[in-house]
């Protein structure tokens, strides 16, 4: 996927990431196209929060470099990552449980409009601001529950509100750490929805365990065993891979 | 609308903060400048340990250090400086600020228990070295200075100061209040919640906590330097940990999760000092003990509950609910009126008057107390206490029965969310 015009969205060069004697991640390479949607799938600890943790910030890698549409991110900061333009959501619900609805996301819009210090004007009378985050809300379909504590939300609503805060930003490569994890059959469908109509347009790399939403949703498909990569393909290039279903694909259906 | 409401009700207040106090003798009105002074203390540290979060346990620290920056001030003042003496909170402003810059970037790199330690031993710190540093904090003696007329004011009176103090005090709660609802008003609360999600939104956690620092250290500041102007002297114990634990439990008898909460414990414990400190040498264990037991049955505080109440109105079934309410209060006194007796009663066995007064007696000699004598073997010396203690405690125990059984299982007491972080 080598590319003269563009640098690619999001590239991981030969990154690795030790905890003590421990290699979680090894030399791993990866090309992120901008515009794609791309899963990571593989089994429990193969290393793919890690993965997320390093790209977005909240480790740094111990060797290796990971580069948003080409610059280098590798060790810096999370709040200068996501202002790079990546942003993220978590694998557990990771919300302000004791804000509104409302606050939750227009924290997210703020940040995005530089008032990271604002202190000399109400936030209500901000009406920019608070239109964008109507719209995110509406977007998210958590208009009904705008003034809710977000701590009060469904499971599913709450997941909705973590993509909603993804989006808030502005970053063109989202991150989004199983999003549909502990849902039921329908609210994954309407998650995978949502989550086709919220990412168009951007560069879009998940973690994902349900099948179904990786093969409907995505582009490509890289699959972590290990620490490292075992392949990278279309969706059905993945399911048809000998490597693969050994690896990973075979131990769902044995 | 319950903002217009909540505004109404201040400016009656403020009404009666401006109308009352020329009738009031000087111990009153001093009185009133502690608890205004409190007031704003109180709220400074809420700031931090409500809204953001942060418990700090030695804002003693940026209390002093405003008493002395307006004190030095005011020195230089008296040397001749032209500087209008209403504006000498200033100096407590900016010193305060400038020192939780520094002592806030430390402090917030940890959070929870390290944060609250670090905190403490910056307090620590300046007590233990201000005794030495005579030049800075005139040793163990401390700094005096005199206030200056300006403008035709002469500041000699204590009503003066009061209205100066209750000018700045009235002033920086607004300021503090309208910080509440600024986008980083917002995003205090937000650091409270999820200090992890704050910094993925692309926002600097760690800085952004300094500047609440700074800002909750500002007032806190200017707090510290009305006491300076009212009691034109400061030296360092304004730096002990007793003044970092009062505003502690202020905040928390008050109420920390609703903005104007810690005005009410500030107001509760200075007047209960100033009332009772004169009466009984066991003041500070019955302010201990106010304090345990609001957090044991009402660890919203008093705030929060009076919250709770406004806000649940309409649901609450008032009529039913007075007579059990009425039968708590006077089980509640009761109760008070016992452990009263009992402490008081010790306090007189177990001191050292009585130690001599027995050794002369050779026996248990009775002692007075309210007037009347008391016989410390006699059996009604104990029944009395424990007749207060068992009825007050039958009292409230079947008046908490009573209003659970109106309140129904649908509201339990649950953590009441903070209109703080409720209003969008």
């Amino acid at each position: 996927m080598s590319r003269t015009t563009n640098p690619p969205a999001l590239r991981l060069a030969g990154v690795t990431k030790s905890f003590g004697p421990i290699e979680v991640l090894q030399k791993l390479d990866l090309d992120i196209v901008p515009g794609e949607r791309h899963a990571v799938i593989g089994p429990n600890g193969a290393g793919k929060s890690t993965l997320f943790n390093l790209i977005s910030g909240l480790f740094a890698p111990s060797s290796g470099d990971i580069a948003l549409n080409g610059r280098s991110i590798a060790g810096l900061s999370p709040h200068r990552i996501n202002r790079a333009g990546l942003a993220r959501s978590f694998q557990i619900t990771n919300i302000f449980h004791r804000l509104s609805v409302f606050e939750n996301v227009r924290l997210g819009v703020l940040a995005r409009h530089g008032v990271r210090y604002g202190l000399f004007r109400p936030v209500g009378r901000m009406r920019r601001v608070n239109e964008e985050t109507a719209e995110v809300l509406a977007r998210v379909g958590l208009t009904p529950r705008a003034d809710t504590l977000a701590g009060d939300l469904t499971y599913s609503e709450q997941r909705a509100l973590e993509i909603g805060m993804t989006l808030t930003t502005g970053a063109d490569v989202i991150l989004l750490d199983e999003p549909t994890a502990g849902m039921s059959r329908e609210e994954t469908a309407q998650a995978a929805e949502l989550i086709r109509s919220v990412t168009a347009g951007k560069t879009l790399l998940m973690v994902e365990h349900d099948m179904s939403v990786v093969f409907s949703l995505c582009d490509r498909v890289s699959v972590l065993v290990y620490g490292s990569i075992l392949a990278t393909d279309t969706p059905a290039g993945i399911s048809a891979n000998r490597a693969v279903q050994e690896a990973y694909l075979g131990e769902e259906t044995a | 609308m319950g903002t217009v409401r909540t505004l109404s009700l201040l400016a009656a207040l403020l009404a009666l903060l401006i109308a009352v106090p020329p009738f009031l003798d000087l111990s009153w009105q001093n009185a009133l400048v502690n608890v205004l002074i409190a007031s704003l203390f109180a709220l400074a540290f809420n700031l931090l340990a409500g809204q953001a979060g942060l418990l700090s346990f030695g804002h003693a620290a940026y209390f002093g250090v405003g008493a002395f920056a307006a004190l030095h001030l005011m020195i230089a003042v008296e040397d001749g400086l032209a500087f209008p003496t209403p504006l000498l909170p200033l100096a407590g402003a900016a010193a305060g600020f400038l020192a939780g810059l520094v002592a806030g970037y430390f402090a917030t790199m940890r959070s929870g228990v390290y944060f609250a330690l670090v905190t403490l031993a910056i307090a620590e710190l300046l007590h233990s070295l201000a005794p030495h540093l005579a030049g800075t904090f005139g040793g163990e003696a401390g700094i005096s200075s005199m206030r200056m007329p300006w403008g035709g004011i002469v500041f000699g009176s204590m009503l003066e100061v009061y209205y100066l103090t209750l000018g700045w005090v009235v002033l920086c709660g607004l300021g503090l209040w309208a910080y509440t609802r600024t986008p980083f008003g917002r995003l205090t609360l937000a650091l409270r919640d999820n200090e992890q999600r704050v910094r993925f939104l692309g926002y600097d956690a760690h800085r952004s906590k300094v500047v609440v620092f700074a800002i909750s250290a500002m007032a806190s500041g200017v707090a510290g330097s009305l006491l300076a102007i009212s009691n034109e002297t400061a030296n360092y114990s304004l730096f002990a940990t007793d003044v970092s634990a009062q505003v502690v439990l202020q905040t928390f008898v008050g109420g920390s999760t609703v903005f104007f909460g810690p005005v009410i414990g500030a107001a509760i414990f200075t007047l209960f000092s100033f009332l009772v400190s004169d009466l009984t040498r066991s003041w500070l264990f019955y302010q201990g003990l106010i304090f345990v037991l609001v957090m044991l049955y009402a660890p919203t505080g008093i705030g929060g509950i009076l919250y709770g109440l406004v806000r649940n109105r309409r649901q609450i079934d008032w009529s039913r609910l007075a007579w059990p309410a009425l039968q708590s209060v006077v089980g509640g006194l009761l109760v008070a009126g016992g452990v009263v007796f009992l402490t008081e009663s010790a306090a007189v066995l177990f001191g050292q008057d009585y130690a001599a007064r027995r050794q002369g007696a050779g026996a248990l000699p009775a002692y007075d107390l309210f007037g009347v004598s008391w016989n410390p073997v006699g059996v009604l010396t104990w029944l009395v206490p424990a007749i207060l203690l068992l009825g007050g405690v039958a009292l409230l125990v079947t008046g908490r029965r009573q209003i659970d059984g109106v309140k129904g299982r649908r509201d339990a007491p649950t953590a009441e969310p903070a209109p703080l972080g409720g209003a969008s």
